[in-house]
């Protein structure tokens, strides 16, 4: 057999019909190959394992909530490619619900893989498999479109991780803002508040901070003092008062009379939505001589800036909560906080904020609300929190949102119902038939 | 035995007809007794909303003792408005009553009240002299963090609210009863009024007048002037408020019918049928219990519309803990019924018993802990649209993972402990098993994102991984996981039904386990008792999950089930072998096709 096909190559030259019914052959036999590495990537033994992996790591994430803050969580467990699971997860799950004592504590961890290792196996299993069963057919539109939405979900939800950002405008009634804080990160400012009609700021991020504690100072020629970071907190205490014989660390400005302690970092979706208060105790040298200027405590705790001289020349520094800045201003006309009749249950909260754009040429009055916030030039506002004070409320605080992806969501919860009606349906429809018409 | 066997489902639903109709009977009044009916009927503001004084009584009482009756001096049971009447008059009486449910034997020796097994309820008298060591406990207890407070101080705090909760009312500081004199004003409680009263004679609001004549009748036992008194106040209510008045009104019937617990009992009988027709006469006794559910339906129906009538929140099903119960064990029955139609075995039936009696038991029960059912809601949860539909959703998708987890229970009680699984049943429940995981898996998704979506609205993310949420993710991934498992050929009918079973752990988690952790936007319903009730839960589907996994030869259903091939191919599911390379082939056939 082998040997007559021989034969006949070599005796006749192939026609040029003979060859072109090959190619294709030959295509799908490429394709055979990938399909072949494809295979075991496509295998739905796969999926319901990662699966389980993923519900593990959910339900870990869960527990871990309770001892440490949801952006650690976040940040950890979802938005990592590994996550180290404390044992103790396990025994806090115990304590709540199977009478295990409360003083029980289990160091160590275990790796576990994480959200991002976990979502990219799981596209790439759900991937593969459509491309190995590669079949467009009315029987499988449902599912085809049901694929198609989970993955502009995970996509959003990986644009969000990367690309999302949050943060808060305060403003008091009566008042105006352009700026956003950003809650997670802290900033310290150095103000030269000499210029005439403008403040000149320089400012080191928190993270610089964090980095240079104990170490090496920091310094740059736009800054008039070299700072050297004695020791610093992500989350702190209110302050208090220095009690007899105890060190403080501070030297000059308002940390002489109030001394922080270090606190872990906060549960960031707490229903009280607390923030991290970071504290700083920073001592300033003179650029050319290196003297010390004093050690100072800086936090956003302390709400005035402090006065530090050099030269003869007066700087303000504050630590505060980053701020970004917005080429529209909004401005608070009333906050309403409202209660049930005899109760403490809110009713409603809302404020009425005038939106000014300048260069849209943009001058109107919105009403921010629970459940209704406002979008414009691609920041959202939400109504979160307002100011409180012994005389009553006295503004408000809004959600600022960035988020490229925040419609993907909503894409995605339509074609993923859709896609599941359709598939669904067609085998209710059919099975109803069969019944029928037996 | 024909004929009764044709009648005798009509006899059954005739004669529950009957008892719901007894049930409906507003309770006789004699002329020279005390008009209570009237009186219950009297329109308050109460927790942010106006109800009829009923509802005040009777969720008070339930709070206070777990019960929305008592039993007066002489052991007889008497309804909840005629307590809360006695305690408004300050009548001797009230003070004597046992109410206040005490059960922890620490509170009990701390108290120096003797053990009252099987009843616990302790009257204001008993308790009057240990007022304040009760509250200097629970104001100890109160510093400590929540999670670090022991079960003695978790029952002193409780018993130190259900006094401060009783002594508004005696102290007339609630409910708000007084309407404004003119339609400006707001509403005002009898201690105000009453001061008020006392401090201008001739500006006072007639409306606190009336009510202090009514106090003062009932106090006398003049039961003329209180009748006459009270029927010319309500009616007088209803010219100036006639909407909401019709609104209390419907409220206090709806208090007196307790439709949800009539509910309860009709689902049980309906269980009760079902248990019966495993021993036989069994087509009548299913037919029966098939229309006496369509007849419990109706009612869990309307109950479900009558609270939207008294909210105000036309297609909000569920806007806290309590009415998840009811709505949940709605969808189970509604779910039950549909499979029952399409497979008249008797199965159906007792999925929708089950599911009804179990969830509406757990409803009386958080009923008990969160005292007004129906109370309002604040700001960030009153929008009706995403309340009609995430909620909506969600709790249907958990609904529908119960019904499927209660499939997979009777498939392997039945197969392990009767040799009643035959080929043919197995096969039906497979097939039921298999569009419930469906019918979840859509709707527990489309509610899981539409709540991402609501949060998107309200707080500005999409996905918070919030304790809650993740709840919620993991019923939608192990749904996907039981189909995707289904169509890979990795489980057959009894790995359905075992993973169905891991299902209901799951829900049960996240309906009630998340929120015992206390971290978390969705921070409602913590309760020591539902964490228990959780652990219980478990423990039993674990017992059943272990049974799944014996092998089949110990199943008293073997020789039923091991003669018949691993699983029917025609009309059902995918054609899929049980292990091994073949098994493989045969399921990419089976990924997309799904059941067909």
């Amino acid at each position: 057999m082998n040997k007559a096909s021989t034969q006949q190559i070599t005796t006749i030259p192939a026609p040029p019909a003979a060859v072109s019914p090959l190619r294709p052959a030959r295509r799908s036999e490429h394709f055979g190959l990938l399909k072949k590495w494809l295979k075991p990537l496509a295998s739905l033994r796969l999926t319901v394992g990662l699966f389980v992996l993923s519900m593990f790591l959910i339900f870990c994430g869960t527990l871990a909530q309770m001892d440490n803050g949801l952006w650690a969580v976040l940040s950890g467990y979802f938005r990592a490619f590994i996550a180290w699971i404390p044992f103790q997860v396990f025994v806090r799950f115990g304590q709540v619900f199977f009478w295990f004592p409360k003083t029980w504590y289990v160091s160590g961890s275990f790796p576990f893989p994480g959200g991002y290792l976990l979502g990219g196996a799981l596209l790439l299993n759900l991937l593969a498999a459509h491309l190995v069963r590669f079949r467009i057919s009315w029987k499988r539109s449902g599912i085809l479109l049901t694929h198609a939405g989970l993955i502009v979900l995970m996509l959003g939800e990986l644009i969000t991780g990367l690309f999302a950002v949050e943060g808060m405008m305060v403003i008091p009634t009566g008042e105006s803002s352009n700026y956003v804080i950003h809650t997670d990160k802290t900033e310290l400012a150095i103000i030269d508040p000499s210029g005439p009609q403008t403040d000149h700021v320089v400012v080191v991020p928190g993270s610089m901070l964090k980095q240079r504690q104990g170490r090496e100072w920091i310094r740059d020629e736009r800054l008039p003092f070299d700072i050297e970071v004695i020791r610093y907190m992500v989350n702190s205490s209110e302050p208090r008062k220095v009690k007899p014989g105890e060190k403080n660390p501070a030297t000059a400005g308002v940390g002489r009379e109030g001394i922080v302690d270090e606190e872990r970092p906060g549960r960031g979706v707490d229903a009280e939505q607390r923030i991290d208060m970071a504290a700083a105790y920073l001592t300033f040298h003179a650029k050319d001589t290196g003297a010390s200027l004093g050690t100072y405590l800086t936090t956003p705790w302390i709400d005035e800036e402090q006065s530090v001289k050099v030269n003869g020349k007066e700087y303000r520094v504050t630590l505060r909560l980053q701020r970004e800045y917005k080429p529209y201003t909004l401005h608070l006309e009333e906050f309403r906080h409202d209660l049930y009749p005899g109760t403490d249950i809110p009713l409603n909260f809302s404020s009425k904020v005038r939106l000014i754009d300048p260069e849209y040429n943009v001058d109107r009055e919105v009403l921010i609300y629970m459940n209704n916030p406002l979008r414009y030039r691609g920041a959202t506002f939400y109504q979160a929190d307002w100011i409180r004070s012994p005389q009553g409320d006295r503004g408000t605080k809004l959600q600022v949102v960035t988020n490229p992806a925040w419609l993907m969501p909503y894409f995605s919860c339509a074609m993923v119902a859709l896609g599941m009606t359709i598939h669904f349906g067609m085998h209710l429809v059919s099975f109803l038939r069969r019944r029928t018409t037996p | 035995m024909n004929d009764l066997a044709k009648i005798f489902p009509w006899l059954v639903v005739g004669a529950a007809v009957l008892v719901l109709i007894f049930a409906l009977m507003p309770p006789s009044i004699g002329t020279d007794k005390i008009n209570l009916q009237e009186f219950a009927a009297l329109p308050v503001i109460h927790d942010g909303r106006m109800k009829p004084l009923d509802s005040v009584a009777r969720t008070t009482l339930l709070t206070l003792s777990n019960r929305q009756d008592y039993k007066d001096e002489n052991g007889k049971t008497r309804p909840a408005i005629q307590w809360l009447l006695e305690v408004m008059a300050h009548k001797e009486s009230a003070r004597r009553v046992q109410i206040f449910r005490i059960e922890n034997d620490q509170v009990l020796a701390q108290l120096g009240l003797e053990a009252r097994p099987l009843w616990w309820r302790y009257s204001v008298e008993e308790l009057s002299g240990k007022i304040d060591l009760i509250l200097e406990h629970a104001m100890a207890a109160q510093k400590l963090k929540s999670e670090n407070r022991d079960l003695y101080q978790q029952k002193i705090i409780e018993l130190a609210r259900h006094l401060e909760l009783y002594s508004r009312l005696a102290s007339l500081e609630a409910p708000l009863m007084v309407p404004p004199a003119d339609n400006n004003g707001s509403w005002q409680s009898l201690l105000q009024a009453f001061t008020e009263l006392r401090q201008n004679q001739d500006q006072s609001n007639p409306a606190a007048h009336t009510l202090l004549v009514l106090l003062h009748a009932y106090s006398h036992d003049d039961a003329q002037t209180f009748n006459k008194t009270v029927a010319a106040y309500h009616q007088e209510m209803e010219k100036r408020f006639p909407t909401e008045v019709r609104r209390t009104d419907f409220e206090l019937f709806f208090n007196h019918f307790e439709p949800f617990y009539q509910c309860t009992l009709l689902y049980l009988s309906v269980f009760l049928l079902c248990c019966l027709s495993w021993f036989g006469w069994s087509r009548p006794l299913i037919r029966s219990a098939f229309w006496l559910t369509v007849l419990a339906l109706l009612i869990h129906t309307w109950a479900l519309l009558a609270r939207m009538y008294l909210m105000n929140r036309w297609g909000v099903f569920v806007m806290n803990l309590y009415s998840t119960a009811v709505f949940i064990g709605w969808t189970c029955v509604l779910l039950g019924l549909v499979l029952e139609w399409l497979y008249p075995i008797g199965i159906g039936v007792v999925v929708a018993s089950a599911g009804g009696a179990i969830t509406t038991l757990i409803s009386h029960h958080l009923a008990a802990s969160s005292g007004d059912t129906l109370g309002v809601l604040q700001a960030v949860l009153d929008t009706n649209f995403w309340l009609a539909t995430h909620v909506t959703c969600m709790n249907l998708g958990y609904g529908a993972t119960f019904v499927a987890g209660i499939l997979g229970i009777l498939y392997i009680l039945r197969g392990v402990l009767t040799s009643s699984l035959d080929k043919a049943t197995a096969k039906a429940l497979t097939t039921m098993l298999y569009g419930a995981v469906c019918f979840a898996t859509l709707l527990s998704f489309t509610g899981t994102v539409l709540g991402g979506i609501w949060a998107d609205q309200s707080w500005g993310r999409f996905w918070g991984w919030d304790p809650k949420e993740n709840g919620a993710v993991l019923i939608v991934l192990w749904n996907a996981l039981i189909l995707h498992a289904r169509w890979g050929g990795m489980v057959q009918a009894r790995g359905m039904a075992v993973l169905s079973i891991i299902g209901n752990m799951v829900t049960g988690w996240s309906w009630f386990g998340t929120n015992q952790l206390q971290v978390g936007l969705h921070t409602y319903g913590f309760s020591n008792t539902l964490a228990f009730g959780l652990v219980i839960g478990w423990a039993l589907h674990a017992v059943v999950l272990v049974m799944g996994l014996l092998p089949l030869r110990w199943w008293a259903s073997q020789d039923t089930l091991l003669l018949s091939k691993p699983m029917p191919s025609e009309n059902t599911l995918p054609a899929v072998k049980r292990h091994g390379k073949r098994s493989a082939k045969r399921s990419e056939a089976g990924y997309f096709a799904g059941p067909a």
